[in-house]
């Protein structure tokens, strides 16, 4: 695929890329090329293989077969092994900020330490420091006045709000998120939904895999639908969700915007 | 029967050494069973089964067999090979009791802090050991402390059995005076009021440590 753009390194290249869980091919061969300050939106039910190709950007899954870069960057390396390998790996991902589902907030620390503890040790920045871009970035998010609460005490949205402002504070060149506002109780939704509406106006380039059909379509570059382990189609969000190539497109649009209110 | 508790004043000084003992020797316990039982605990979750399965099978032995047997067999069975002093052989042999009983506590609150943790922290790009050290490990320290807390209560109360090795502990040194006095129930009552202070400042740390973290679950 393509997205028009006049940058010359993309920031996420994804190429030819197979997984398999034991027998079970989920992924058979995903292409694509997320360039700088692009937002790229994946969709499909589950068990499309959505989910598995997005943690493969990020090697919390391993790919078989196929190359993964990261601002040029390759990504997986099969030629490495051990201690060199985790090192590598390391650097990259302080790189690329993750947002879970169930948002996996340290629940032993406060919310402000949660945003702070990676740029502390991994980058070394002195609390006083790390403690004002926590700080901003908590204040970014709406939650200034939460830096002393634990994460027990947040509410679905609130906790994802602190993961997405912890993933902000290492500066990541990417985003990635995976299905971070399916575990949230429908009101919650939108208070998350427009943290992720502000990264998009910043530019940030975000891949981002979503069952919300009416959010992936306002704030997306592009759009891909998976199905199988394959891309059946991909394109333009005005073009994937009002007139989509594929019967298997319009159908699953068919059922999940019907779904929607 | 009249209870006259004037030989135990006339005893207090023996009596409050082996106090002294009795506290050093739970202190060095705790501390060494606590940190031992959390080191066996991730090794033994965190390596292959070459390592990990021994691992298992020593803390099942340490388990299963009598606390007063493993004395003997340190005290004994080694002392056939090289002479070493009974505290010493105390604090090791209730120190691996315990450290065994630790570790099996650790083993199962490490393996409950969710898989999410885990790649929360690695996706951060902190390293495995580090993901340990900061993020798995003080989670399930948390977890456990309310059976850390009853381990430690029981191990208190356990470092009277090294009297059978003679360390010079309360139960022992009351033995002697009670020997001369021949008042034994006032020197039991007077010591079983002693463990129950003792154990009473363990459960008010425990209780206090617990309202501390209760939000951090």
């Amino acid at each position: 695929m393509t997205i028009e753009t006049k940058t010359d390194t993309p920031m996420v290249e994804i190429v030819n890329v197979h997984k398999k869980f034991g027998d079970l091919e989920v992924l058979k061969g995903i292409n694509l090329t997320v360039p700088k300050g692009k937002i790229v939106s994946i969709i499909g039910s589950s068990g499309s293989g959505k989910s598995t190709l997005l943690r493969s950007v990020n090697h919390l899954e391993v790919i078989d077969d196929g190359v993964i870069r990261l601002d040029g960057v390759q990504v997986n390396r099969p030629d490495m092994k051990g201690l060199a390998f985790e090192r590598h790996i390391n650097h990259i991902r302080q790189n690329m900020g993750m947002v879970f589902q169930h948002f996996n907030l340290f629940p032993h620390l406060s919310t402000l330490d949660n945003v702070t503890l990676a740029p502390r040790k991994l980058k070394g920045m002195a609390r006083k420091e790390a403690e004002e871009l926590g700080r901003e970035y908590l204040n970014r998010v709406g939650l200034a006045d939460k830096a002393d609460v634990y994460p027990s005490r947040l509410s679905g949205g609130q906790k994802q709000r602190v993961a997405i402002a912890r993933a902000l504070a290492m500066q990541p060149k990417v985003m990635l998120f995976d299905e971070a506002t399916s575990a949230l109780d429908p009101e919650l939704v939108e208070e998350v939904n427009l943290v992720m509406r502000d990264l998009a106006k910043e530019h940030m380039t975000m891949l981002i895999v979503t069952h919300e059909m009416a959010f992936a379509r306002d704030v997306s570059d592009w759009a891909m639908f998976m199905e199988g382990g394959v891309v059946v189609e991909e394109g333009t969000p005005d073009k994937f969700f009002s007139n989509p190539d594929h019967e298997r497109t319009r159908n699953f649009l068919r059922k999940h915007l019907s779904s929607q209110h | 029967m009249e209870l006259d508790f004037s030989p135990v004043i006339a005893y207090a000084p023996t009596l409050l050494s082996g106090v002294g003992v009795t506290s050093l020797i739970a202190l060095v316990v705790a501390l060494f069973s606590v940190l031992g039982g959390l080191l066996v605990a991730v090794i033994s979750v965190y390596t292959n089964k070459v390592v990990s399965w021994p691992i298992r099978f020593l803390i099942w032995l340490f388990m299963t067999t009598p606390l007063l047997l493993q004395l003997y067999f340190l005290y004994f069975g080694l002392g056939e090979w090289i002479l070493i002093p009974a505290l010493m052989v105390g604090v090791l042999g209730l120190g691996f009791h315990y450290m065994a009983y630790n570790a099996d506590i650790f083993i199962a609150t490490i393996r409950s802090v969710s898989a999410g943790q885990y790649e929360a922290s690695r996706s951060l790009g902190f390293g495995h050991l580090r993901t340990l050290f900061y993020i798995i490990v003080p989670q399930a320290f948390i977890r456990s402390v309310p059976q850390i807390g009853n381990n430690l209560i029981l191990m208190v109360k356990d470092t009277s059995v090294l009297s059978a090795i003679g360390v010079a502990e309360l139960v022992y040194a009351s033995q002697y005076a009670i020997s001369v006095s021949f008042r034994p129930f006032e020197f039991f009552i007077v010591i079983a009021i002693v463990y129950y202070l003792l154990n009473l400042i363990m459960e008010f740390g425990q209780a206090r440590f617990e309202r501390m973290t209760a939000d951090r679950r």
